[in-house]
């Protein structure tokens, strides 16, 4: 159900993701992460397309805190801005942290390699049914992706829209 | 290239001195910048594809994906914090150009990771592909190599033209520096453009001439015997863009201003 990818650049780390549906207590689990009784980003998935995409969010949050380049306060809210193509941090966090009506929700956990990640814990605070985190484009608006992060029907034409959305995420603080 | 190389340097000189007085100060106190060491230990276990004047390019795996990596590396003989800025500039120029070219629909390869740090982009691996270099050279060997030849140099005209148009000037156009994807089932290979480092913005004809100069002489050097080829392709340039006629123009006083600086030595 769960998918566990080694960041191969930080390869002591490993990035797990799982997604839950039909999530009924969306504003508990908001309020357990800020307490820090949830060690993990909870991310809406509607602008989410792939889990590729948290990846490379991920991946990019590990390095700016390793050479101490953070523009947030913590992993997981780096993770979380760093999913948006605008350097806009209340944005981000608006439009890919949970809200508290949210009834679909992703975790993201970053753990290291030897260590097993607390995923019983997580299945049993989430209210919701745990679903394979390669359902995601099931979850997420493709039109909002689009409009969103402003891909172009030219730019559909010569790529993927995961690449089209990955390109912006890794590129936008040179914008 | 003797002229990329004029090119090159004067615009090195400007940029120079307009570096000179504010960034040197600001870089030095800097110096302490962390690098990632991570990266690197990754690039040592990695294939090396090619070794650069500027760059050296890695083939490995990124969370999941085949990837290229581009390492500019710094140069010994310029002052290192000037060295740094320049670096940095060229990886920015390459990563703008890039996001600029998708948006307007002309195929480059994606961007996974920058690493500022190391100047390392993580680039979507353009898998199954050759560069338009050696397949004019392998192509032109073969029996009906000269008329697939054709449709490819109308190919890069269009593709330059749809650039020029969107006032991106590439800034090093080679062969080497296109790549052809060929696909299964014998549908028409894709043609990309890479290696945006020396990239700008200019709406200007003179840029845009000069910028095809560049690849015309590369072109002519490269590929012996391929003056017609070229030609179609300038030809299809000049059908597809929309702002072609003083591009060409300037390309024509280009080349007059290039055959007297020959003929004086
Ligand atoms: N995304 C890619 N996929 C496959 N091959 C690539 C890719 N990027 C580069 N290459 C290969 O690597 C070669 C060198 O790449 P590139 O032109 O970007 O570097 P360079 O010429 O060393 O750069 P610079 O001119 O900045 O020093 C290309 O000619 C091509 O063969
Ligand atoms: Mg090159």
């Amino acid at each position: 159900m769960h998918l566990t990818q080694e960041l191969e650049v930080y390869s002591d780390h490993k990035v797990t993701q799982l997604l839950f549906k039909d999530v009924k207590n969306a504003a508990e689990l908001r309020q357990s992460a800020v307490e820090g009784k949830i060690s993990g980003a909870l991310i809406s998935p509607t602008l989410v397309l792939n889990p590729f995409q948290v990846l490379v969010a991920a991946n990019k949050a590990v390095h700016l805190q390793k050479i101490g380049k953070m523009k947030t306060r913590s992993l997981f809210s780096e993770i979380i801005f760093n999913l948006s193509p605008t350097n806009n941090i209340s944005e981000a966090f608006k439009r890919f942290g949970i809200s508290d009506g949210d009834s679909s929700v992703l975790v993201v956990l970053v753990h290291n390699k030897g260590n097993t990640p607390p995923l019983s814990d997580i299945v049993s605070r989430v209210n919701g049914q745990q679903v394979p985190v390669d359902d995601l484009s099931s979850l997420s608006d493709t039109a909002k992706i689009k409009k969103f992060f402003k891909i172009t029907p030219q730019e559909e034409k010569i790529g993927t829209l995961l690449d089209a959305v990955v390109c912006r995420m890794a590129i936008k603080d040179v914008l | 290239m003797l002229l990329s190389f004029l090119v090159d340097t004067s615009r090195c000189r400007s940029l120079h001195n307009r570096l000179r007085e504010t960034s040197l100060r600001k870089a030095e106190v800097n110096m302490s910048v962390e690098r990632s060491m991570e990266v690197s230990q990754l690039l040592a276990k990695a294939e090396l594809l090619k070794q650069g004047a500027e760059a050296r390019l890695y083939r490995t795996r990124f969370l999941g994906k085949p990837v290229i990596v581009k390492e500019r590396f710094s140069k010994r003989y310029r002052h290192p914090a000037l060295d740094e800025k320049l670096t940095h500039r060229r990886t920015v120029q390459e990563l703008r150009a890039i996001l600029r070219c998708r948006k307007a629909g002309i195929p480059a390869p994606a961007v996974y990771f920058v690493d500022h740090s190391t100047h390392c982009i993580f680039l979507e691996e353009i898998v199954d592909s050759c560069t338009v270099r050696d397949h004019i050279a392998s192509t032109q060997q073969q029996p009906r190599g000269p008329e697939q030849l054709e449709r490819l140099a109308e190919k890069i005209g269009q593709m330059l033209a749809q650039m020029h148009d969107e006032d991106l000037i590439h800034g090093d156009l080679t062969t080497s520096n296109m790549l052809l994807k060929h696909t299964v089932d014998g549908a028409e290979s894709q043609l990309l453009l890479i290696d945006f480092g020396l990239s700008y913005i200019s709406a200007l004809a003179e840029d845009k001439g000069v910028d095809l100069y560049v690849l015309e002489k590369a072109f002519l050097s490269t590929h012996p015997n391929t003056e017609v080829l070229f030609e179609r392709l300038l030809r299809s340039y000049t059908k597809a863009s929309k702002k072609s006629e003083p591009v060409i123009k300037k390309l024509d006083e280009v080349r007059l201003r290039g055959r007297k600086r020959s003929m004086v030595g």
